[in-house]
């Protein structure tokens, strides 16, 4: 069983403070730390189980920056056995991140690829069913649990109302992971400094065969925050008064 | 690096256990998991592979606080021996999914909390403290993350400002360059992570030209002091530094604070590193507060649990409290106050009068808030 898992490098922005780019068109990252998204790291997870499983090889692949080797570092740590860079256009376009992706893996033969459900950051959830569509795969989205029976996957998908639906797709497959999938083990340093040592291949969009550019279908023009709604009130004072304060708001709306 | 459990005998002196129990004895967590240190030592000594003993999930209720290996006899290295156990385990990445998280997150943001980076020095904002880097001093307050981030711990830091302050003792933050000091890291397993901590913060207290370093919580002091393999600089806990100014008269503490208040020792002060005199000292010098011992003090002194990893796992044990005995222990004394030196005993002990329901009977104090309360 060969599995390809697609992911990306993103910033950590919870409890972060945000600021805008001058030009309006992105946050500002410098001061920010970055890791691997997390839906990703349960696609990994669950191909180095599978692989466990079934044998055969786990390739690891992002488009993105130098900076994106440190993770494709820790999915190698995580049980990948081969890691693949594509310096691509620096782009949010997910439709574009997908034809790279398919570009680079339509002359391979997999038999499972797997990508996380979406991205911490944009959340857009396109790439892996841009990626199936793009490859002619079946394709499952959001799945919570895989089983390989011969040259079939079948998988549990989580819908919304707590239901999950039971599919069954003929490999190879395009199947985005939700999290809790699985239990991602803890990657401790060691296994980081050690996985420094593997090979990670890089290439360029010439190189996987976009030998005329490539347009960016999608441009961000304004990112912004969130208008403040008028609903909230922040208390203020010490806890007693913030508490007496609550009290009599709550005896009123309950009239 | 490969780690073999088979060398564990050789590296931990399993060997020379001669099986008489006093470290199951002391364990403080021994009614509360099924954690036996001198059937673990034996087991561990006398199978082939031992690797399978280290599946089970009692090996994360130790809090490492020490009372085996410094009681032990024959010299059996009984914690650096679970701290080898966990280390074997995280580096196999099986860890349990909080200690992960803890783990993960001290690697990204310099903290096991996961808060940001950039937010470590907010508490100090308007409080008129030295930055290193951006102002001179040759005395490091080494903060620490709970005393950074945890809103109750804050109190404490600030507290400390206040009095140093007062006495008109020099002294400078690391602002948001500090990184957590990896203490808890390596009692949670993981050593490479913490000669990493280790190493930049070393470089960073060299690079800024200081002579002196203080800690408010006794686990940086712990791992700053005995620890940290290229560290020439010399470290003390708040509480000798207060003792001190107390001495020398540089501090004054001009309001009574007619309150009946003991103490706990807290275990990486105390039986760790011997520091038992100078935080009764310094209570013992608060005019008209009645200091009382109870029972089980200094070396004898019950762990608040909070050590080893334990303010980041869950569950693992089971039944009353260590923190619930304790302040039953002081109210029963006649304490008003259970006082402490260190954030973790603070935060397990004030967790305790809650569940035990004597909110209103007894407060937990830290050392420092009890002096800045002299100075109001």
């Amino acid at each position: 069983m060969n599995i390809a898992v697609c992911v990306k490098r993103i910033p950590k922005t919870a409890e972060a403070d945000i600021f805008i780019e001058k030009d309006g068109t992105d946050i500002k990252k410098d001061h920010l730390v970055f890791h691997l998204n997390d839906w990703d790291g349960y696609a990994v997870r669950e191909a180095a189980l599978l692989k466990e499983k079934y044998g055969g090889e786990v390739t690891v692949i992002t488009v993105g920056p130098e900076e994106s080797k440190e993770v494709l570092t820790r999915c190698l740590a995580m049980g990948a056995d081969r890691a693949l860079r594509i310096e691509g256009p620096p782009t949010q376009d997910g439709h574009l991140i997908a034809k790279i992706l398919a570009e680079s893996i339509k002359n391979q033969s997999f038999d499972l690829i797997l990508t996380g459900v979406q991205a911490e950051d944009d959340n857009c959830g396109q790439v892996g069913v841009s990626l199936a569509q793009m490859l002619g795969l079946p394709h499952a989205a959001i799945v919570t649990h895989i089983e390989i029976n011969g040259d079939k996957a079948k998988v549990k998908r989580e819908l919304e109302g707590g239901i999950d639906e039971v599919t069954e797709l003929k490999l190879p497959a395009v199947l985005t992971i939700q999290t809790g999938i699985n239990e991602p083990k803890y990657v401790s340093l060691a296994a980081l400094l050690e996985a420094e040592d593997k090979e990670i291949k890089d290439l360029g969009m010439e190189e996987i065969g976009f030998t005329s550019g490539v347009s960016v279908d999608t441009k961000i023009d304004q990112v912004f925050f969130p208008p403040v709604g008028k609903m909230a009130e922040m208390l203020k004072g010490n806890p007693e008064e913030v508490v007496t304060q609550l009290t009599e708001i709550i005896k009123k709306k309950k009239g | 690096m490969k780690i073999d459990p088979k060398t564990f005998v050789k590296d931990y002196q399993l060997n020379v256990c001669i099986q008489c129990g006093t470290c199951t004895g002391g364990c403080p967590v021994k009614f509360r998991s099924p954690l036996n240190m001198r059937r673990l030592v034996r087991q561990s000594h006398i199978e082939t592979d031992p690797s399978p003993l280290f599946k089970r999930p009692e090996l994360w209720a130790c809090t490492t606080c020490s009372t085996c290996s410094l009681r032990c006899p024959a010299g059996v290295k009984n914690v650096e021996f679970i701290m080898g156990i966990r280390n074997y385990l995280a580096n196999k990445g099986e860890v349990p999914s909080t200690i992960r998280d803890a783990l993960e997150n001290t690697f990204l943001q310099g903290n096991p909390w996961g808060r940001f980076r950039d937010r470590r020095a907010d508490w100090a904002k308007d409080l008129g403290v030295k930055i290193l880097g951006e102002a001179t001093t040759e005395t490091l307050l080494y903060v620490g993350c709970a005393p950074s981030y945890d809103p109750r711990v804050q109190t404490v830091s600030t507290a400390l400002v206040k009095i140093f302050q007062k006495a008109d003792f020099d002294f400078g933050i690391l602002g948001k360059k500090e990184s957590c000091c990896g203490n808890e890291i390596r009692r949670m397993g993981e050593q490479a992570l913490f000669k990493k901590l280790a190493k930049d913060n070393t470089n960073l207290f060299k690079k800024s030209g200081i002579k002196r370093i203080i800690t408010i919580s006794p686990h940086c002091f712990n791992a700053l002091k005995n620890e940290y393999p290229d560290l020439d600089i010399p470290v003390q806990h708040y509480t000798q530094v207060i003792a001190e100014l107390i001495e020398t008269g540089k501090l004054k503490m001009p309001k009574e604070l007619n309150i009946p208040v003991t103490y706990q020792d807290p275990c990486f002060l105390g039986k760790q590193n011997q520091v038992f005199d100078e935080p009764r000292k310094i209570l013992t010098s608060i005019p008209g507060l009645e200091f009382a011992e109870m029972e089980r003090s200094k070396q004898r002194s019950l762990c608040c649990e909070g050590g080893g990893g334990r303010m980041w796992a869950e569950g693992g044990t089971e039944g009353t409290r260590n923190g619930e005995i304790r302040v039953r222990e002081a109210f029963a004394l006649g304490a008003k106050v259970l006082a402490t030196s260190c954030p973790f005993c603070l935060l397990t002990l004030e967790d305790a009068v809650k569940i035990v329901g004597l909110t209103d009977q007894i407060a937990v104090k830290d050392i420092a808030e009890l002096v800045s309360e002299t100075m109001d």
